[in-house]
């Protein structure tokens, strides 16, 4: 499905390089990236109930993978003070793009808001595989391993609910989905770095 | 077999000796011994070179033991520090406290620990202030005060993890300066000095929290629009 090469993870080296970061600074920049990522996914999903309010049919099924989405985040936030990782400098950033997606694509329409987390929910799933493919290479951390597996589970199944209830029937889902998709690989580009 | 015997009953006590450490574990001896001229002759080439003599390395050594030179002196001392106050810390019951007085007693701690050396504190001021040292005292600073709030238990994973190591960073500096011209009993000077640093902190935090409670009353428009778009999803 996806347009562009996959980073592949069996040609890179046993251990890092000199010059290359470190495992230590490799696994931290895991760890950031994944919060920011969880931050902002709980706020997409915070902007779509603004919109949807209380009484939406769709309500139920959203405030579901919000709930999750805050006890992944939490997970990650307890990991990041144990380990004493630095969060990213961009999360108020991330704080208002985040409600204002998820805002934005509820109003455009009840399709419109599951093609969102349907794009979404698929870029995470990839990250995670990818960061999995790094940890299983080097064979370090199983226990974020084990984390991170657990998470891109529930991410695969809010990508499913939200092809289920029509994410792929929206007008212009093409566009629409390769945006946010195009958006979200930048944001996890960034908060990687910083 | 008697062989065996007879090298397992000879005391092996010092097994690896002093000229058998590594460079990094020969850090700390290169260290203490430049501090004792760092007062005299400032952070630089003759520091490490006598601290290597009186520390009985080669100065090649002392290369190997900081291959970065001088800064990288400079950065393990301020490194040690730091790992020294957690240390300290983590033996006094901070989680007790209120948060400003943990932070209190964390600089206060710093300073004390600053103390066993404080002509080469003032040197290390000097040095850091230099235009071309500015990236690596940013950095020590940051990291004494990251260092001073994980100690007091933060756990802030948003913005406030950078504002609260900001304004600490100010507050620990500012202090510092004032410290090393302080000549009362005790400190009594800087102590109060940082009281009232604390009190001008708890202010900024009194008025953020007054326009948390005036913006918390503003209309929230994705709701509105909301109820626009969606009018049978409306009470």
């Amino acid at each position: 499905m996806t347009d562009q090469p996959q980073e592949t993870v069996s040609a890179r080296p046993l251990r890092p390089l000199p010059g290359d970061p470190s495992m230590a600074e490799e696994v931290a920049s895991m760890i950031r990236v994944d919060h920011a990522g969880e931050y902002s996914a709980a706020r997409i999903y915070e902007g779509q109930l603004a919109v949807f309010g209380p009484d939406h049919s769709l309500t139920p099924v959203i405030r579901r993978m919000a709930e999750q989405e805050k006890e992944h985040l939490q997970v990650f936030e307890e990991i990041m003070s144990d380990r004493k990782v630095r969060p990213t400098v961009l999360n108020p950033i991330w704080h208002m793009a985040g409600f204002a997606l998820g805002a934005a694509t509820a109003l455009m329409g009840t399709r419109a808001a599951m093609a969102c987390t349907a794009a979404v929910e698929e870029v995470i799933d990839e990250h995670y595989q990818s960061q999995r493919d790094l940890l299983d290479h080097w064979d370090v951390e199983p226990e974020l391993n084990k984390t991170v597996k657990a998470f891109q589970a529930d991410e695969v199944e809010h990508r499913d609910t939200a092809i289920k209830h029509g994410a792929e029937q929206t007008p212009g889902y093409g566009l629409l989905s390769g945006g946010i998709k195009a958006g979200c690989r930048a944001a996890i580009w960034l908060s990687k770095r910083i | 077999m008697a062989k065996t015997t007879k090298s397992a009953k000879k005391p092996r006590k010092n097994a690896r000796k002093e000229s058998d450490k590594t460079p990094d574990e020969m850090r700390d001896a290169i260290l203490d011994a430049a501090l004792v001229h760092v007062p005299f002759d400032g952070w630089g080439e003759k520091a490490m070179r006598r601290g290597a003599a009186d520390a009985g390395v080669t100065e090649a050594f002392a290369r190997l033991a900081f291959p970065g030179g001088t800064s990288d002196m400079v950065d393990y001392y301020l490194q040690r520090l730091d790992t020294r106050m957690t240390a300290r810390l983590s033996k006094m019951k901070l989680d007790k406290m209120r948060i400003r007085d943990r932070i209190t007693t964390a600089v206060q701690v710093r300073l004390a620990l600053n103390d066993e050396h404080r002509e080469a504190v003032r040197r290390t001021v000097t040095w850091v202030a230099m235009p071309g040292h500015a990236e690596l005292g940013v950095r020590a600073l940051w990291r004494t005060a990251d260092a001073m709030w994980r100690a007091a238990g933060d756990t802030a994973t948003d913005y406030n993890h950078y504002t609260k190591r900001a304004i600490l960073s100010g507050v620990y500096s500012s202090t510092l300066l004032v410290w090393l011209q302080d000549e009362s009993e005790d400190y009594a000077e800087t102590a109060a000095f940082l009281a009232r640093r604390i009190d001008n902190v708890m202010s900024i935090e009194k008025v953020k929290a007054k326009l948390r409670d005036k913006t918390g009353d503003l209309p929230n428009i994705a709701r509105i629009l909301g109820k626009l778009r969606y009018p049978e999803a409306r009470r």
